[in-house]
């Protein structure tokens, strides 16, 4: 039986769309998240945190995976990344409040500190721009650390911006584009070639 | 997980090679010719009185080359050697992976061509048979394919180090949006999107053949079909994949490689392949091949089929009364020249004790030496029985 792992949170309900969508089963979104794994269809879903998808598939416990790109960053790993979804389109900024001076590299400092729940993807980014930083990584509400001083500006994900508006803070580069990705364990992909291409083809035929 | 080592090893010592130790620290320098910038992150690193920086060793190849190139430099090549034992890598992403690891392995240095290919990816699979897994599968590719296959793309080096970095992070959705962005898009292109999918029996070569238009992809293709037909005639045809998508270190790996996978594990559980450029960077430049089995994997796979190797178990545990003592120490040594397990206690004990003694201690028999120099002899869940020493020894060693 092949298994895939699906992630709580926004990327929830495009994940069962998906599935219902090509044919490969359909799912009620209250009974998955009762039963956080069901059984049906000759295929395996299980409910997962967004930042648990890829250990699973990593491990082979689950042979797919539907995932954030942003969670990616944070975790690379044996997995093969296969089809881009296409939906939860969301952007990895940095951000820094309305007043702050930050605006073109050039006008970066020496050494920037920087809160974010993203310290891969962050540090990734620094590195490619050449700029020292020091990084705060928080858990939660990283928009309230320039505000209060912590930091000199942020790298967060935003959809629409509002979080960033609400917050008075304005993007100064975008670090990345994330949208849900399908990946594939890679054992798996050895062991149980045939079902695992055939359904990974039928996802891939109804992106939209 | 010594029994399974032990296991894979003589499936080795039967194709003829030989067993060789090699050390746990070496240069580092040295060490990093044969690993990805990865692997060489993950060493331990260590310095030398010199100042200058050693590492643990995180695989062993480079050693056993290091070996054929140095100590056994006169040694006339071909050679086939075997090594076994603990490598330490440091772990810094979110898994905490175990930091010891064990390897079984084997090289064979100074032979090239399909045959000697062969031959390793062939003992690869009787050892992993050997180790007992059942329904394990071997999956043989070769880096030339893919290397033509670049080499063949109209774009400047960065693009296609990308691409390769790409591959190599097995990033698919970036690769295609690289690809979209050159001027070209070929059936070449198209195979490079098609990577993970290029998978199965001979009739694969052929469909490739139709679609790569370079010399050393071509070339790769033909070497598969050669590895695949010899390994048809060493009875593996069942066992053995073709995967022109299997992805290894690019930069490393010269021509033919392989890995195995057992059911229902995520990760290969031995990987190989061809790698001729190391042999030269120590001074004695030699086409090589060769393989590891990950131990720790076998073993995972062993437990989750209910196929884990039992433990050895003691043959007899000889008790002794107070005056049994000197006997007792006769009798032991009497059973281990029969080449039985027995352990003699360290105290005297009564009968009752000495049962819940050996029955702690899993033996199959309990021997209780008794004043007059008679021993009370009761199997494993058995009645006692009182015979003379001899009686019991000759009765251990039939077989009873």
């Amino acid at each position: 039986m092949i298994s895939i792992a699906i992630p709580t949170g926004v990327l929830l309900q495009g994940s069962l769309d998906l599935l219902r969508r090509s044919g490969v089963v359909e799912l009620d979104r209250e009974e998955i998240g009762r039963k956080l794994l069901v059984e049906k269809d000759g295929l395996r879903v299980v409910l997962v945190r967004p930042a648990d998808v890829a250990a699973y598939v990593d491990y082979g416990s689950a042979d797919l995976g539907v995932v954030g790109k942003d969670q990616l960053w944070e975790s690379p790993g044996p997995h093969y990344e296969l089809v881009d979804l296409c939906f939860g389109g969301c952007v990895l900024v940095l951000a820094a409040p309305e007043a702050s001076p930050l605006d073109d590299p050039e006008t970066w400092p020496p050494a920037m500190r920087v809160a974010t729940k993203y310290p891969r993807a962050t540090a990734a980014f620094m590195e490619r721009m050449g700029q020292t930083v020091e990084m705060v990584r928080l858990h939660g509400s990283v928009e309230l650390a320039p505000q209060l001083g912590l930091v000199d500006a942020i790298v967060d994900l935003t959809a629409s911006g509002r979080t960033l508006r609400e917050n008075r803070l304005r993007v100064v580069a975008e670090v990345g584009h994330s949208t849900a990705r399908l990946i594939a364990n890679q054992a798996s992909l050895k062991t149980r070639t045939e079902a695992l291409q055939e359904l990974v083809t039928r996802l891939r035929a109804h992106v939209s | 997980m010594r029994a399974t080592q032990e296991a894979v090893l003589a499936e080795m010592r039967r194709w003829g090679y030989r067993y060789v130790v090699t050390p746990s620290l070496e240069n580092l320098d040295a060490l990093a010719l044969g690993l990805e910038a990865d692997q060489r992150r993950r060493l331990f690193k260590l310095s030398d009185g010199d100042g200058s920086l050693l590492a643990l060793v995180g695989e062993r190849t480079v050693p056993v080359a290091r070996l054929a190139a140095g100590k056994l430099r006169t040694a006339p090549l071909p050679l086939r050697l075997c090594y076994a034992g603990p490598v330490l890598t440091n772990d810094p992403d979110r898994f905490t992976r175990r930091r010891e690891a064990h390897q079984v392995g084997a090289e064979l240095i100074g032979a090239s061509g399909s045959v000697a290919d062969a031959e390793v990816i062939a003992m690869a699979a009787r050892c992993l048979e050997a180790a007992g897994l059942h329904g394990y599968q071997v999956d043989v590719g070769h880096s030339g394919f893919f290397q033509g296959l670049l080499d063949g793309l109209e774009l400047p080096p960065e693009s296609k180090s990308g691409i390769k970095a790409l591959l190599a992070r097995r990033d698919f959705v970036g690769l295609e949006a690289m690809l979209e962005q050159t001027p070209l898009r070929s059936a070449e292109h198209e195979l490079l999107l098609r990577f993970p999918a290029l998978r199965g029996q001979a009739d694969i070569l052929e469909a490739a053949g139709k679609l790569v238009r370079n010399r050393r992809s071509e070339q790769a293709l033909e070497e598969l079909s050669r590895v695949h037909t010899l390994l048809g005639a060493y009875g593996l045809g069942e066992t053995v994949n073709l995967d022109l998508g299997a992805i290894r270190d690019f930069d490393y790996y010269t021509g033919v490689i392989f890995e195995g996978y057992g059911q229902d594990l995520g990760s290969p559980l031995a990987q190989g392949g061809r790698y001729d450029r190391l042999l030269g960077r120590f001074g004695r430049p030699a086409a090589a091949t060769g393989f590891m089995v990950h131990l720790d994997l076998v073993g995972e796979g062993l437990r989750r089929s209910g196929r884990a190797p039992e433990l050895i178990r003691l043959d007899a545990a000889v008790a002794w009364s107070a005056a049994g003592l000197d006997s007792a120490l006769r009798l032991g040594a009497s059973l281990r020249l029969f080449g039985m397990r027995a352990v003699v206690d360290t105290q005297a004990r009564g009968q009752a004790a000495a049962r819940a003694w050996a029955a702690g201690l899993g033996a199959r028999h309990l021997l209780r030496v008794e004043a007059g120099g008679l021993v009370g002899w009761a199997p494993a869940g058995g009645r006692l029985r009182r015979l003379p020493a001899e009686q019991v020894v000759a009765r251990l060693a039939g077989g009873s």
